[in-house]
């Protein structure tokens, strides 16, 4: 990904939570500018190219929906990650209505946080049409819908299917629960119950059953993640 | 009234009056035949005797020559005020009746003769005034009886509003005093005021319910949040002391961590259930496949059903429509199905079906298990209830809230059945053509 592609905006007037998500999105190799209000949020959104922002639904001065509503008025079209406190239905629509691209409720796992905001970067980016996905010996054909590791087939369900081929496109990434839920079962909502777990269980069985190595992997209180060893 | 009262004393008179006419006109007619048959002489004579008979009803007869000079009858002159006119006519005459100190008004109706004799037939009418008279007199004391009544009575009625009022007043300024134990006293009369007060305590009693309930919940929120809470604390104060070890520290993180995880779902949960009970997701409302929904959930827990060594299975073939949320009809029958496979018997089988007919849709989820005591059947629905033996298992007991949250949403109700083994929950939606659920699109879901 080209490096102007990697600039996050982080509008955030709590300085802890501030410092935690410089902090963790730094780590992950993005470059972060930090707006503390609206008004900074609004400047810096419109001044500079940005992969992605993070915005805070409750701030001093303009507040985040407003943020984005004037952002997008303005024809800057950036993914904006709403993060809130507030967690309500109606908040969530709300916030997606004025052009937020995606909703997180504080408190939040970072590395769900590093999840979206990846989802949301390479949205922006250029998708390409592949046919056959891999990861390490697994080979995923999105058009016979067939699954081969180290050669031999692997049976899958077609929902399976849509879970691995889910995590696959994703590969390096943690894909948290909720959107698992929501991109293969088009759910939105927090699965109160361990049942992606069980679920992303059997297909792990399926997938690293009698193998050398393990590709899925189970990031605790957050989700799954696929990678190849090494 | 004052209309009412008029009207009865106008026709009352006025019957009187016409009664009266008509017996003048009958009696004239009677002495004009008399006079045609009989000529003077058969008229002269019929005064006479009606003279000597009607005397006393009142009836007077004068039969007089052209210059008015009397011929006949009981009245001593020809009423000067008739000499021009003849027709009816009121007239004041002496009639020569012993004792009359006045002379009586009368009432008659007189006629020139052919043979230029004039004939006079009347009544004295001073009976019929004095009847008038006291209709009127009659008529002034029943309204002013009416007023006095009616003044008596509002302020009796006004007197007992206040009352009831006030009754009503002091028992709200109680509430907001001293808490809901006060009850609006109810006077056993059965008249609108006490559906009233009893109306308004019933709304009482129901808000002391859910107060006792919010209670409840938060209590049991504290105890439930205590308890992780507590644990991480033990666990953190006990690291906080022994000197670092990364394997160590990295399981307590992790244990941490997963605690945490079970509050922060625990507020989901409850956050959920109260925006649902908000109502305001009906907005969103679509027409969903509950049939669809089943199978959806089925699929998803084959897997737990698996792991336990069990079955579970859907018997949904055709398209079921219902009006919904399909995140949160998804995830109520997700929570039956979750339930039926915790508490179920080890290995053992559990059905989810759809069906609909005329008088709804059910959705029935049935595992056989050892079911639920008949005791605690009342209790299953409530946030945070768990049964004894179900404490060791994972879950916070908000799964049913929260079940139950989604069937009120839905108009759905929902009950419990014994599975003969095991337990058996129902959704039922209501009937299709219900208004409520009318849609005009019923294709996409």
């Amino acid at each position: 990904m080209a490096g102007g592609r990697r600039r996050v905006l982080v509008i955030e007037d709590d300085p802890e939570t501030a410092e935690q998500l410089v902090e963790s999105l730094s780590t992950s190799g993005y470059q972060v500018d930090l707006a503390v209000n609206g008004d900074e949020g609004l400047d810096r959104g419109r001044s500079a190219d940005y992969a992605v922002m993070t915005i805070d639904r409750m701030l001093p001065g303009i507040d985040g929906i407003a943020v984005i509503r004037r952002l997008r008025e303005d024809g800057i079209v950036t993914p904006a990650l709403i993060i809130s406190a507030l967690g309500e239905i109606d908040d969530r629509v709300r916030g997606l209505r004025a052009g937020g691209d995606d909703y997180l409720v504080k408190p939040f796992a970072f590395a769900e946080l590093l999840a979206r905001v990846e989802a949301l970067a390479r949205r922006s980016a250029t998708v390409v049409k592949e046919t056959v996905l891999r990861v390490g010996d697994l080979e995923l054909d999105l058009v016979s819908r067939t699954v081969q590791r180290g050669g031999r087939e692997i049976e899958l369900l077609p929902r399976e299917f849509q879970v691995l081929e889910y995590l696959v496109r994703n590969e390096g990434q943690v894909v948290p629960r909720a959107m698992l839920l929501q991109h293969v079962w088009d759910l939105h909502f927090d699965p109160t119950t361990n049942i992606i777990d069980v679920y992303v269980g059997r297909v792990r069985r399926k997938v690293d059953g009698q193998q050398a190595y393990p590709l899925i992997h189970t990031v605790r209180g957050v989700g799954f993640c696929i990678r190849a060893p090494g | 009234m004052f209309a009412l009262f008029a009207y009865v004393y106008w026709s009352t008179a006025s019957f009187v009056r016409s009664r009266s006419d008509g017996v003048i006109a009958a009696a004239h007619a009677v002495l004009r035949q008399a006079y045609d048959t009989g000529g003077r002489g058969g008229l002269t004579a019929a005064i006479a005797q009606r003279s000597a008979d009607d005397r006393s009803e009142g009836g007077f007869y004068l039969l007089a020559d052209p210059s008015f000079a009397p011929v006949a009858g009981n009245l001593e002159i020809w009423p000067p005020a008739l000499k021009d006119a003849g027709g009816w006519s009121n007239f004041s005459a002496r009639d020569g009746q012993p004792g009359a100190a006045d002379a009586p008004l009368l009432r008659g109706k007189s006629e020139t003769l052919p043979d230029g004799y004039h004939l006079l037939v009347g009544r004295n009418i001073d009976d019929l005034e004095e009847f008038a008279q006291k209709i009127r007199a009659a008529l002034v004391w029943a309204i002013a009886l009416t007023f006095v009544i009616g003044a008596f009575a509002s302020v009796f009625v006004t007197r007992r509003t206040v009352g009831r009022i006030e009754a009503i007043n002091t028992t709200s300024r109680a509430i907001m005093q001293s808490g809901l134990g006060e009850r609006i006293p109810l006077r056993g009369t059965r008249d609108e005021w006490d559906q009233l007060a009893e109306n308004l305590n019933q709304m009482l009693d129901r808000i002391e319910g859910l107060m006792g309930e919010v209670k409840q919940v938060t209590d049991n929120v504290a105890h439930d949040l205590r308890t992780p809470l507590a644990r991480m604390r033990g666990r953190l104060e006990k690291a906080h002391a022994r000197p670092r070890d990364g394997e160590h520290d990295q399981s307590l993180i992790g244990d941490t961590m997963a605690d945490l995880d079970a509050v922060l779902r625990m507020f989901a949960s409850l956050t959920r259930i109260s925006q649902i009970e908000a109502n305001d997701r009906i907005a969103g409302f679509r027409p969903v496949d509950l049939a669809d929904i089943a199978r959806e959930v089925v699929e998803l827990f084959d897997a737990a059903a698996e792991e336990k060594g069990g079955h579970l299975g859907v018997v949904a073939d055709r398209q079921v429509l219902v009006t919904g949320d399909r995140d949160l009809l998804f995830d109520a029958v997700a929570n039956l199905v979750d339930n039926a496979i915790k508490h179920g018997r080890e290995a053992g089988a559990v059905t989810v079906e759809v069906s609909q007919d005329d008088t709804g849709t059910v959705v029935s989820v049935a595992d056989d298990g050892p079911g639920i005591p008949a005791d605690e059947c009342q209790h299953v629905f409530k946030r945070f209830y768990r049964l004894e033996r179900s404490r060791r298992t994972p879950g916070n007991g908000l799964g049913l809230s929260l079940v139950a949250a989604v069937a009120r949403l839905h108009g759905a109700t929902i009950e419990m059945a014994d599975n003969a083994p095991g337990l058996k929950f129902r959704l039922r939606f209501p009937s299709a053509d219900a208004p409520w659920l009318a849609e005009p699109d019923r294709t996409g879901t």
